[in-house]
């Protein structure tokens, strides 16, 4: 019961920090924005080939979003070295990091339903919206994995002087499967493609547990050291 | 009785050797301070105790248990050059998220209590970073005050603080000893680190000069070390 109720103080804590820094989510919604607008001008995006476009883009925007909104959410913690007033608590290293994982969770989503409906609009393309219950599992358990190796990878690199830099490097090659999984499970729904969603939504359920228990081990490694 | 030991302790930065072979042993109860000139290494080892930092070599033990996976670390208090608090959060939210850590109440009287006592209560509604910098130091110790752990490792408390708010800290640490605590702290400030010991030990390169007893070492030749050129101490 502690253990989930410090995960939460963490998560309430990172809610307030936002709210009176607006350093994170704020930043996510600019960029995802900025990047769907960079979209429509680059790509010759029209009804016919919306569809076929439409998830590739979508997780573009969400890795480059997320990955900046979760380097900041560490820096925050490493800002005067703050993370140390949970260091030195009775609260685990495990509480710690999934009140992390929460916090960073909560925000992606956030950002990704602001990204959909703006893409939407931006794009005319409301089936996006209509399909929203069938990309959800793919939607969540894709953004969980992605939240689940950036915290730890977004902690890792924060120490470092280059760590907004570094984080891209080591981040994206460890979480392709993520993406790889969340864009062709997408691409399916949204293309009523028969047949294939499936395997890809428990395979990233599968790569969801495997990440989640070894971030979970390692996190404590990165927090000691 | 319970006691911090550190055995053979090296600590190496690449090519540079920042704490080598330090032994010490500090009981429940003993205030250590730690002397030394900038660069001496204290820093190094004070973050070695407390289990931020691993050593190269040697271990730190509580009660013959590697500290780190003691649970005493769940109760020690440390206070680093920066402040470990939220920029962005007021005096007051910080203080309740430390309260809700530890499980502490704090809608009752007593984080006020404490925030009235280092003269932050009414800066309460403020954000951290609008503080002044000695008001960040007084906050980052008030935590400790607040969760009154057993152990406080304070790397050089005073930096930044007024005469009378220097005087204030003073007297609160002092408070502490007598009271069962480990109180290990690191200064360059001779008075008052003489003041708060029962064990005093000089620092340089990385060595201890001596570890004595209060009684056995005269102010005046604590100050003659660091006024003595690099070369002629150790």
């Amino acid at each position: 019961m502690k253990f989930m109720g410090h995960a939460i103080s963490i998560l309430r804590k990172d809610i307030l920090l936002e709210i009176r820094g607006r350093e994170s989510l704020s930043l996510m919604l600019f960029l995802s924005l900025l990047l769907l607008v960079i979209f429509n001008f680059a790509l010759d995006i029209d009804i016919d080939n919306v569809s076929s476009l439409a998830s590739g883009i979508l997780w573009v925007i969400f890795v480059f979003s997320g990955i900046l909104g979760m380097g900041r959410t560490s820096m925050a913690e490493r800002d005067e070295e703050a993370y140390l007033s949970i260091v030195f608590s009775p609260v685990s290293a495990e509480s710690f990091y999934i009140g992390k994982v929460l916090s960073n969770l909560l925000f992606l989503l956030i950002m990704e339903c602001f990204t959909l409906l703006f893409f939407a609009i931006l794009f005319d393309f409301e089936k996006i919206i209509s399909l929203l219950p069938q990309l959800l599992p793919a939607l969540f358990l894709g953004t969980l994995g992605f939240s689940l190796v950036g915290t730890l990878f977004s902690f890792l690199t924060s120490a470092s002087r280059y760590g907004e830099v570094l984080l891209p490097f080591l981040y994206l090659p460890v979480v392709v499967p993520v993406i790889l999984g969340g864009v062709t499970s997408m691409d399916i729904i949204l293309n009523d493609k028969v047949g294939g969603a499936d395997k890809w939504i428990q395979l990233l359920a599968v790569f969801d547990v495997l990440y989640f228990a070894i971030s979970l081990i390692l996190f404590r490694y990165i927090i000691e050291e | 009785m319970n006691i911090i030991e550190l055995r053979d302790i090296k600590k190496q930065y690449h090519a540079k050797t920042a704490l080598d072979g330090i032994d010490i042993t500090v009981r429940e109860g003993d205030s250590v301070t730690i002397f030394g000139s900038n660069g001496a290494g204290k820093t190094t080892l004070l973050k070695v105790i407390s289990g931020i930092m691993s050593p190269t070599e040697g271990k730190v033990f509580y009660n013959n248990k590697a500290y780190s996976e003691s649970d005493i670390k769940k109760e020690t208090f440390y206070l680093g050059h920066k402040t470990s608090l939220y920029n962005a959060l007021t005096v007051q939210e910080n203080m309740h998220f430390i309260c809700r850590l530890f499980s502490i109440n704090h809608k009752g009287e007593f984080v006020d209590s404490i925030l009235k006592e280092h003269g932050l209560w009414e800066r309460r509604s403020d954000p951290v970073n609008e503080l002044s910098h000695g008001m960040k130091r007084r906050l980052a110790l008030a935590k400790g005050f607040i969760i009154n752990p057993k152990v406080f490792v304070l790397d050089e408390p005073f930096t930044g603080l007024d005469l009378k708010w220097r005087a204030s800290v003073l007297s609160k640490i002092k408070d502490l000893r007598g009271k069962g605590k480990f109180l290990i702290l690191a200064t360059h400030l001779v008075e008052e680190g003489y003041e708060l010991a029962d064990y005093v030990a000089f620092l340089h390169k990385g060595r201890f000069l001596f570890i004595r007893k209060k009684e056995e070492v005269d102010i005046k030749e604590i100050k003659e070390f660091f006024h003595s050129p690099g070369d002629d101490l150790g």
